[in-house]
C-alpha cells in the first residue's frame, strides 16, 4: 500500500504526541532532560531494511498492539547496546561499562520499555478514541537487523513496504539514544489513517 | 539507528526477499528468523543467494526470494539457465533462529522457514551439504563463490562457523 506525503505527515503527527510522552517518562525515570528528534514515518521496502538497522547488537523491546484492533501490529524500543547499559547503569547506580547485558539489565530494559510504550500508546490512542494497550513486553539483546525482521516477518506476509514511523530519544548526560518504532498491522494503518483524517479534517 | 548505513561486510548485500545469483561476494547480515539459502556450483564456482522471509508464498510470485517455496525455484532455475548442471548444484542454509523467548504471538516462524526451505530443497532433488539453523542468536553470512563455496557466520554471540 502507498501513503501520500499528507498521510505520512499525519502519522508522523501522531506519533510526535505519544513519543513526547514516552520521552517525559524517560525523563522522569532518568532525572534527565531528554532530547527528541523531529518523528518520522517512512515507507521503506523489506529489502532495505538493513539501511535503518544493521547487524550491531542492541536491545530490542517488543510489544504487540492490543485493544480495539486485531491484529493490531508492533511497538518496538531499541536502544544500541552502549545506550543499553548506560540506561541500566543510571538506574541500578553502577558505572561499569565493560561488562554483557545481563538478566537484571533486561528485566530493567522490559520496565522502562513498559513504562514508555504504554505512554507513548496510550498517548495516540486517546486523540484517535479508540483503546490501544501494549501486551507484555518480550526482549533481545541481538543484532538489531535479525530481531527486527523477525518481528516484521509477521506482518509482512502479504506487504513488501512497511509503515515505518521512528523517532529518537537522547538524553545528553547521560549519553543514552534510543529509537521507538511503530509497526502497525496492514488493517490496524487502514483504521489509524481513517481516525486520524477524522480528527485533523472535521466535519462540520 | 541514526542515519542510513551501509553494512560492515563487503560484497552484495542479499536483503530481506531478495536474490542474487554470480561470481561475486554475497552477504545477508543480521539473520534472525529469516533463512539464507544458498545454492552453490561446485564447478563453476558460482552461485545464488536468497534471504528467505517466509514459508509459504500462497501463489504470490512478485517477490520469489521471500518464501522458501518460490526462493529454491527460482535460484536453482536462474543456475541452470546460466549453464550449471544439476548434478553440481548443492545447498547451504544458515538462520531460522527463535529471538524472542516468551512472546505471544506466532513468532516461531524461524522453524517453519527451515523445515520449508528443506523440503524445497527434497523436491528439487537438491542435496544439503551444510546447515547452521535454529538456536536463539542471529547471524550474519558471508558466501565466496570463488572459493569453493566458503561460507562464514558471524554469530551474535561472538561465535564463527565456516563450512
Amino acid at each position: 500500500m502507498q501513503l501520500t506525503d499528507k498521510q505520512l505527515d499525519a502519522m508522523a503527527e501522531l506519533g510526535n504526541i505519544g513519543a513526547s510522552h514516552a520521552a517525559t517518562s524517560l525523563s522522569t525515570m532518568l532525572m534527565s532532560q531528554i532530547d527528541m528528534t523531529v518523528p518520522e514515518a517512512i515507507m521503506v521496502d523489506i529489502a532495505n531494511i538493513s539501511d535503518y538497522f544493521g547487524d550491531e547488537i542492541s536491545a530490542l523491546v517488543v510489544f504487540e498492539i492490543q485493544g480495539e484492533l486485531h491484529p493490531g501490529g508492533y511497538v518496538v524500543l531499541h536502544l544500541p547496546r552502549e545506550s543499553a547499559i548506560r540506561l541500566t547503569n543510571t538506574m541500578l547506580g553502577s558505572t561499569d561499562m565493560e561488562r554483557e547485558l545481563n538478566e537484571m539489565d533486561e528485566s530493567a530494559l522490559l520496565e522502562v520499555g513498559n513504562i514508555m510504550v504504554s505512554q507513548f500508546l496510550d498517548a495516540t490512542a486517546t486523540l484517535l478514541g479508540i483503546v490501544m494497550l501494549p501486551s507484555p513486553p518480550a526482549i533481545a539483546i541481538d543484532m538489531a537487523h535479525a530481531a527486527f525482521a523477525s518481528i516484521v516477518a509477521q506482518i509482512a506476509v502479504d506487504i513488501d513496504e512497511i509503515i515505518l514511523f521512528r523517532t529518537e530519544l537522547k538524553s545528553g548526560m547521560h549519553d543514552i539514544q534510543s529509537t521507538i518504532v511503530m509497526l502497525p498491522d496492514t488493517n490496524t494503518l487502514d483504521t489509524i489513517l481513517k481516525l486520524l483524517d477524522e480528527v485533523l479534517n472535521p466535519q462540520l | 539507528m541514526t542515519e542510513p548505513r551501509k553494512p560492515e561486510m563487503k560484497g552484495q548485500n542479499v536483503g530481506i526477499g531478495e536474490y542474487y545469483t554470480g561470481d561475486f561476494v554475497m552477504t545477508s547480515i543480521g539473520l534472525g528468523s529469516c533463512v539464507a539459502l544458498i545454492l552453490h556450483d561446485r564447478r563453476c564456482k558460482k552461485g545464488a543467494v536468497a534471504h528467505v522471509m517466509l514459508p509459504e508464498s500462497n501463489g504470490k510470485m512478485e517477490r520469489p526470494g521471500k518464501f522458501a517455496d518460490t526462493a529454491v525455484p527460482v535460484l536453482y532455475d536462474e543456475l541452470i539457465s546460466g549453464g550449471s548442471n544439476k548434478r553440481d548444484i548443492v545447498a547451504k542454509i544458515a538462520g531460522g533462529s527463535s529471538m524472542f523467548k516468551h512472546f505471544k504471538g506466532n513468532l516461531d516462524i524461524g522453524s517453519r522457514n527451515v523445515a520449508a526451505v528443506k523440503s524445497a530443497l527434497e523436491k528439487y532433488h537438491i542435496p544439503l551439504v551444510e546447515e547452521d539453523t535454529g538456536g536463539t542468536v542471529g547471524r550474519s553470512v558471508i558466501y565466496y563463490p570463488e572459493d569453493n563455496g566458503k561460507v562464514i557466520i558471524r554469530k551474535a554471540d561472538g561465535k564463527c562457523i565456516e563450512f
